[in-house]
């Protein structure tokens, strides 16, 4: 389990990933070729993963999604120590804020 | 990716629009559809002005969203979910349009409820300033939809025209009536209306919304922000403001000189918990950045956790999803 600010990535066997996603087309990479976990609406700071693998959304704009590193990568962000992370899959969950009757997504 | 970036500030773009270029689109979107151009192009100064304008329109005939917008956008999506597949449509989708669709959905609906707010004058006249508002096209608000389209087919150009250049339109039969972009715009990391200091969204002639993370707000609290007091604070007896008064004036602050003491204490952070009459206690945990920030020292955060946390660990634990014993970082910064 790795934190990053307002992400955490979780190893998960690949045994634990749901079949459909194994072979599931990935997210495309931004223009500075990196898989984008997380991203600030105003500043454009993110969240992302150098290197080659795959990020998988399964639902809604802000995740759950599942990162597969074949080869390991590094997860980077303009105001956090860059993470080296092993090879394999990964679940990445946004951090969240309870609010009264609701749940709301923190942004760092 | 360059596309939804490119969408993202579509969406959040702010200041004059270009009028040539949008009319252009227009025109564009009326000849793709199969219409003759319209006669008139109309321009006004926020989508509250437009709807104003449509009420006094003569002789522009009927809508035409349906030909201009919803049909052109409906065989589109049809024609790449046939080539794309389900899968190949659905991961298209994910990658761009969903990205902004929750952001500029909510922007669009805030502005609609601003804009019945401001000319439903008498309770019966909503159903009359809705009926306008739905048909509209979004202009700049259509971003996550255009981003799913980009790049894929020349049919949606003249909407996307509209779109890069100004604000929502309402096409009929012989006349169009087109919005400025707001002036202002000021939003949260998470894309939410966010501002302390004056509205959060405004265009040319005064239309214009306030917010506080998103949370409408009048415009008169605002002011009365900046001298809060810990007892004003207290006596505020809407629930909903009271909470945006806490954050503003800062938790911690609110804990020190309530003289607030941790409920709970350990190696993930700090628990706080401030009783309040009427409304359930907020509870908070204070977090340390891991990082350092460039002068060495280390950002204090706090996040809101549900009343029934015990433990700094398990709110921590609770902010992604997890309960406490199963929150363990190897490595975190």
């Amino acid at each position: 389990m790795y934190r990053q600010g307002d992400v955490l990535i979780m190893a998960l066997e690949e045994s634990a990933v749901p079949a459909p996603f194994l072979e599931a087309p990935g997210e495309l990479r931004d223009g500075r070729g990196r898989l984008v976990l997380a991203l600030g609406e105003v500043t454009g700071h993110a969240h992302a993963v150098q290197g080659p693998g795959r990020l998988i959304r399964e639902a809604g704009p802000f995740g759950p999604m599942l990162l597969h590193l074949p080869e390991g990568g590094r997860v980077v962000h303009e105001e956090h120590a860059t993470i080296a992370l092993p090879q394999g899959w990964f679940r990445v969950v946004r951090q969240r804020e309870y609010a009264p009757g609701a749940v709301r997504i923190v942004a760092d | 990716m360059q596309h939804v970036n490119s969408w993202r500030n579509v969406a959040a773009a702010t200041g004059r629009a270009d009028r040539a270029a949008a009319e252009a689109g227009v025109r564009r979107a009326y000849r793709t559809a199969g219409l003759a151009e319209p006669d008139r192009i109309i321009w006004a100064a926020s989508p509250r002005a437009a709807v104003e304008t449509v009420e006094k329109l003569t002789d522009a005939g009927r809508s035409v969203r349906e030909e201009v917008r919803t049909r052109p956008w409906a065989e589109e999506r049809r024609r790449m979910y046939d080539e794309l597949g389900p899968a190949g449509w659905s991961a298209l989708w994910s990658a761009t349009g969903a990205q902004l669709w929750e952001t500029t959905a909510a922007l669009a609906e805030r502005i609609r409820t601003g804009v019945v707010a401001d000319l439903a004058v008498r309770p019966e006249d909503e159903g009359d300033v809705r009926l306008v508002l739905l048909d509209a096209v979004l202009g700049q608000h259509d971003a996550a939809w255009l981003a799913a389209f980009d790049g894929r087919g020349d049919r949606l150009t003249g909407l996307a025209e509209v779109a890069r250049n100004a604000g929502w339109w309402w096409p009929y039969e012989r006349a169009v009536v087109i919005a400025e972009r707001p002036d202002v715009l000021h939003r949260d990391e998470a894309g939410r209306l966010d501002h302390g200091e004056g509205p959060a969204l405004a265009y040319g002639d005064g239309f214009a919304l306030y917010a506080w993370r998103g949370m409408p707000v009048p415009a008169a609290f605002l002011a009365e922000l900046s001298t809060l007091t810990p007892e004003r604070i207290r006596a505020e007896e809407n629930a909903e403001l009271r909470r945006v008064m806490l954050e503003y004036y800062g938790y911690d602050r609110y804990l020190t000189e309530s003289g607030a003491e941790p409920v709970h204490r350990d190696e993930t952070g700090i628990l706080w918990r401030i009783a309040l009459d009427g409304d359930e206690d907020v509870v908070m945990v204070e977090v340390v950045n891991s990082t350092p920030e460039r002068d060495g020292t280390h950002r204090t955060y706090w996040l809101r956790v549900p009343p029934t946390t015990r433990t700094a660990k398990d709110g921590v634990a609770w902010t992604f999803g997890l309960e406490g014993a199963a929150y363990a970082p190897v490595r975190q910064t």
